[in-house]
């Protein structure tokens, strides 16, 4: 079927409106990051726009869209797999640690002060300054821990779904809820000036 | 000595308290943790204090999202802008 190139970049152009939203949202989802997700979601109306010959208009828009850019994704796996871990993000190990590093030996609180920046809750959540200390707190969680976090919260899935795409335990995964949790705790402690 | 043994057998340690606060947040505790935590709480400032911590940490998180993937945002008005023109180029 040939398309008239002017009519394909109109219904591109409503797709971009009607369906970049969405797919954002999943690609942030699969990513977590903000900037990853918006060249999936760029790279996905691209090659849309390319092959729209090849859309038949036998499936949804929505859904052939998101097809393209779940082929994306996994290709951003791919590549990242293969060249060399450029993240700075801590092992899991480290988190481990980190998160242990809170108790002695016989699991008490090493320090039993309470730090004062939990006591303005609302003050540090409206800070400017917040969402700038969040990201670099999410950005060091090791991968896993952080896509636990992202999904737990991002989607309405339940607990055994996020499980089964982590291929992780339930009991696995509340352990890596708390421990990232302890992290960002010392994290946000660490850099809330 | 052996009676603050006892009590950490019976009030578990901080460590366990604070994992058994972060689950109690996302699924129901046995009988038995709730009283522990209950008591442990009682007796220990600190561990009271985590609780209302990672309430936050959690409100902290939830915001840290919203503001990421909000639809119609100026963020998401400019993502569409951006996508629109490449597209033109190309």
């Amino acid at each position: 079927m040939k398309t008239d190139p002017t009519n394909s970049k109109i219904s591109v152009e409503n797709w971009v409106n009607d369906y970049s939203d969405a797919l954002f949202q999943w690609a942030f989802y699969k990513t977590s990051s903000k900037e990853t997700a918006e060249d999936l979601v760029q790279d996905t109306f691209l090659a849309a726009y390319k092959k729209i010959d090849s859309f038949k208009g036998n499936s949804q828009p929505k859904t052939w869209l998101f097809s393209i850019l779940n082929n994306k994704i996994i290709d951003y796996y791919r590549l990242r797999a293969k060249t060399s871990k450029k993240t700075v993000s801590l092992t899991e190990h480290q988190g481990r640690e980190l998160s242990n590093g809170f108790f002695n030996e016989a699991g008490d609180w090493k320090d039993t002060a309470i730090n004062p920046i939990w006591n303005e809750d609302q003050e540090l959540l409206d800070n400017p300054k917040f969402n700038t200390v969040m990201q670099s707190c999410m950005d060091d969680l090791p991968l896993k821990w952080k896509h636990a976090v992202t999904s737990k919260y991002l989607t309405d899935k339940n607990a055994k779904a996020i499980c089964q795409d982590l291929s992780i335990s339930v009991s696995n995964y509340w352990q890596i809820i708390h421990r990232a949790k302890l992290v960002l705790k010392k994290c946000l402690e660490t850099n809330w000036v | 000595m052996l009676l603050k043994k006892a009590m950490r057998k019976i009030l578990n340690s901080c460590k366990k308290t604070t994992e058994l606060i972060d689950i109690k947040a996302m699924t129901s505790l046995s009988f038995k943790n709730r009283v522990q935590l209950y008591l442990h709480k009682t007796m220990c400032k600190t561990c009271s204090a985590y609780e209302h911590q990672s309430k936050l940490i959690d409100s902290s998180v939830m915001r840290w999202i919203e503001t990421k993937t909000k639809p119609n945002t100026e963020s998401s008005q400019k993502r569409k802008k951006k996508i629109l023109e490449d597209i033109s180029k190309s």
